[in-house]
């Protein structure tokens, strides 16, 4: 049974990937049919950081993951280790 | 076809696709906006599925349940199990 703080963290990964998902679109799909000269561009960040940002974060995360991974395996070794 | 076989023929059409827009020469490119939207759109994908997988996973925390009715069945399945084994001729 999902407790109020599963649903909490559930739904609130939901709003996130919402959110972003919709912001994104705006920023790659329709800001590119708008007048440079609209408002709505004053909301964002130049077209060159549509792509470096998520490339940037998609490094971090494999590289976290990476660390992750090595500091797991490791721990378990070590505890393999002692218990022989 | 394999389903790996389908998503990778898939992949690679649209692959194809995009590159053939991405790198035409400039006489045959689309017009300046409809360029703009469609060089980023390999990472726009990424990122849309990225959202999608994060949405599910969250959907599914926060609705996560006991399966009583699955759990009842399962003992169901072990009882008809020992019955049938013990009928012919094993010792539990």
């Amino acid at each position: 049974q999902a407790t109020a703080t599963d649903q909490l963290v559930g739904f609130g990964l939901v709003a996130f990937s919402l959110v972003l998902f919709v912001y994104y679109t705006l920023w790659i799909i329709v800001l590119p049919f708008i007048d440079s000269d609209h408002g709505i561009h004053q909301y964002f960040l130049p077209r060159e950081y549509a792509v470096i940002i998520p490339v940037a974060a998609g490094l971090l995360l494999l590289l976290f993951i990476g660390v992750f991974i090595m500091f797991v395996m490791w721990k378990s070794r070590k505890h393999a280790k002692k218990s022989d | 076809m394999t389903k790996l076989g389908q998503w990778l023929c898939g992949l690679a059409l649209l692959g194809s696709a995009w590159a053939a827009l991405a790198l035409a020469p400039p006489g045959l490119q689309p017009p300046a906006p409809l360029r703009q939207a469609l060089l980023p759109l390999p990472v726009y994908l990424l990122v849309a599925f990225g959202c999608y997988s994060l949405a599910t996973v969250g959907y599914r925390l926060a609705t996560f349940n006991d399966c009583e009715e699955a759990a009842a069945e399962l003992q169901e399945h072990i009882r008809a199990a020992r019955a049938d084994l013990r009928r012919r001729g094993l010792r539990l």
